[in-house]
């Protein structure tokens, strides 16, 4: 009698365990989406500076300042899902890679300070919103892994958990980063 | 700045003529040394044999007066060899910097990078502080211990870092405290097993794990903000670390903590002392002095430091 009691204790203790660990690893994945958030937000609300800045003088590239602020409008609506705010921020750090790489082009915009100023701070944006997204996948592996590994995946099934998305990490996301080349 | 080669070359040219004499002291002081270690361990055998009961107690002051004695014996070569020779060499590296021979990086800055437990005894010496391309650097020779108290009452101490300690300031703004420390876990119980007890470790902040293999392989992550911790070590950082490991063949800790950047290198040995029992125009021996001194001098370029890209002014 009092082995069987035993084991029915070891046993209720390992599904708590389990049970914990997997709330653990969800949360984790939502507490970072939030900082991820904060970020992506960060850098949306330096896009209309950036716009008034440089659109003075750039007289070509009228349509790439259009789709940024089309962009940022999108993505201030309410309610759009996690999916679309990762879709979202794809796009918007390429467009501002775009215009970053034309702002080349236009001597006194590169000279100009306001100009070097917000590329200091989006560089230092993007930088922060490249640690989110990293961490940020390592949570949501971290939570795939679980809710697929055997004992935890019996209970993620039960519970409805499902495998969470990643960001993809750009190949070209590096480049865009890296915006130490205008200072040249 | 000046590389290993240009150094060597300033090494063998520029110091010549003092490293000739200094090599003729040298020479004398080491038959000086025999001589006085000759004599001295034949009186304390003598005393030994007559009284045996005490042998323990001999074989303590044996020692401890022998290291005083050797001490006292190198102390004006080693001031000799330092002045002449270590000091002209960092100022060939970089004409600003400051070396002070008995100097060393401070306990609390020590402590402050939470790097080790703290130590009861911190020594060093050769301090050297300055500015690099606008970048702040100190760093100094470092041996940290701790105390041990055995029933009988008597201190043995053993040792907790003995080596190069560096800190320099860090080129991004930062609130967190991140420290990367050489990974012993996960090489010796490998990847599952290593991981998990690591994250168990409860002297430590979080276990951040990165995404970079060959660097999640050497180095183990913790810190307070998972996202900062990543901040500060961009992909960028992370091989330059990794590079600079390489080069120095050592341990390295590394810990972000308060906008500055500490780097200890775990050598076990005292860096930049003149050589004894080996020439000084050894080649093996003047290219440790002047590769250690390139290497932490040249930690400000090596990890890019000097890039203020940032909005970090």
């Amino acid at each position: 009698m009092s082995t069987s009691l035993i084991i029915l204790i070891i046993i209720l203790l390992i599904l708590v365990f389990m049970y914990n660990s997997l709330i653990s690893k969800k949360n984790q994945v939502e507490n970072i989406f939030g900082s991820v958030d904060a970020v992506l937000k960060k850098r949306y609300d330096l896009i209309p500076n950036i716009v008034v800045a440089v659109s003075k003088y750039m007289t070509h590239e009228k349509s790439l300042l259009q789709e940024i602020t089309k962009l940022r409008a999108e993505a201030n609506k309410p309610d759009i899902s996690d999916a679309q705010k990762i879709h979202l921020d794809a796009k918007v750090s390429s467009a501002l890679g775009s215009i970053m790489i034309a702002v080349e082009n236009y001597p006194d915009l590169k000279a100009n300070e306001n100009v070097i100023h917000l590329q200091h701070t989006l560089n230092e944006v993007e930088e922060q919103i490249s640690a989110a997204r990293r961490a940020y996948n390592q949570a949501v592996t971290d939570y795939n892994n679980t809710i697929e590994m055997i004992p935890t995946n019996f209970m993620a099934s039960y519970m409805k958990y499902t495998r969470k998305d990643v960001f993809e990490i750009v190949e070209n996301e590096r480049k865009n980063i890296n915006v130490k080349e205008f200072f040249n | 700045m000046k590389d290993v080669s240009e150094l060597t070359n300033f090494y063998y040219q520029k110091l010549f003529p003092t490293l000739e004499k200094l090599e003729d002291d040298r020479k004398t002081l080491r038959k000086k040394i025999i001589i006085f270690g000759v004599i001295f361990t034949l009186i304390m055998l003598i005393i030994a044999l007559a009284l045996k009961d005490f042998f323990d107690y001999i074989i303590f002051i044996y020692i401890a007066l022998g290291t005083i004695m050797y001490k006292f014996l190198i102390k004006d070569y080693t001031h000799e060899f330092k002045q002449n020779i270590i000091k002209p060499l960092i100022h060939a590296i970089d004409n600003n910097l400051l070396y002070t021979h008995k100097k060393h990086i401070s306990e609390h800055l020590f402590n402050h990078s939470d790097l080790f437990s703290t130590p009861d005894r911190l020594g060093g010496n050769d301090y050297v502080q300055g500015n690099i391309d606008d970048t702040n650097i100190e760093f100094s020779d470092i041996h940290a211990q701790r105390r041990h108290r055995n029933s009988k009452g008597r201190d043995s101490w053993s040792t907790i870092f003995k080596g190069l300690f560096i800190i320099t300031e860090f080129n991004k703004n930062f609130t967190a405290q991140t420290v990367v420390l050489p990974d012993s876990a996960q090489s010796s119980f490998g990847n599952i097993i290593g991981n998990w007890l690591q994250s168990k470790n409860m002297a430590r902040d979080e276990l951040v794990k990165m995404d970079d293999s060959e660097f999640e392989k050497e180095f183990v992550v913790y810190s307070t903000d998972q996202i900062e911790a990543r901040y500060i070590l961009s992909h960028s950082l992370m091989k330059r670390l990794l590079t600079f490991k390489q080069k120095s063949s050592h341990p390295l800790h590394v810990s972000f903590i308060g906008s500055h950047i500490h780097l200890a290198i775990e050598s076990n040995k005292d860096m930049f002392e003149p050589s004894i029992f080996s020439s000084l125009l050894d080649y093996k021996v003047a290219m440790e002095y002047v590769k250690t001194l390139h290497l932490a001098i040249g930690i400000v370029e090596e990890l890019k430091l000097n890039q203020k890209i940032w909005s970090k002014r």
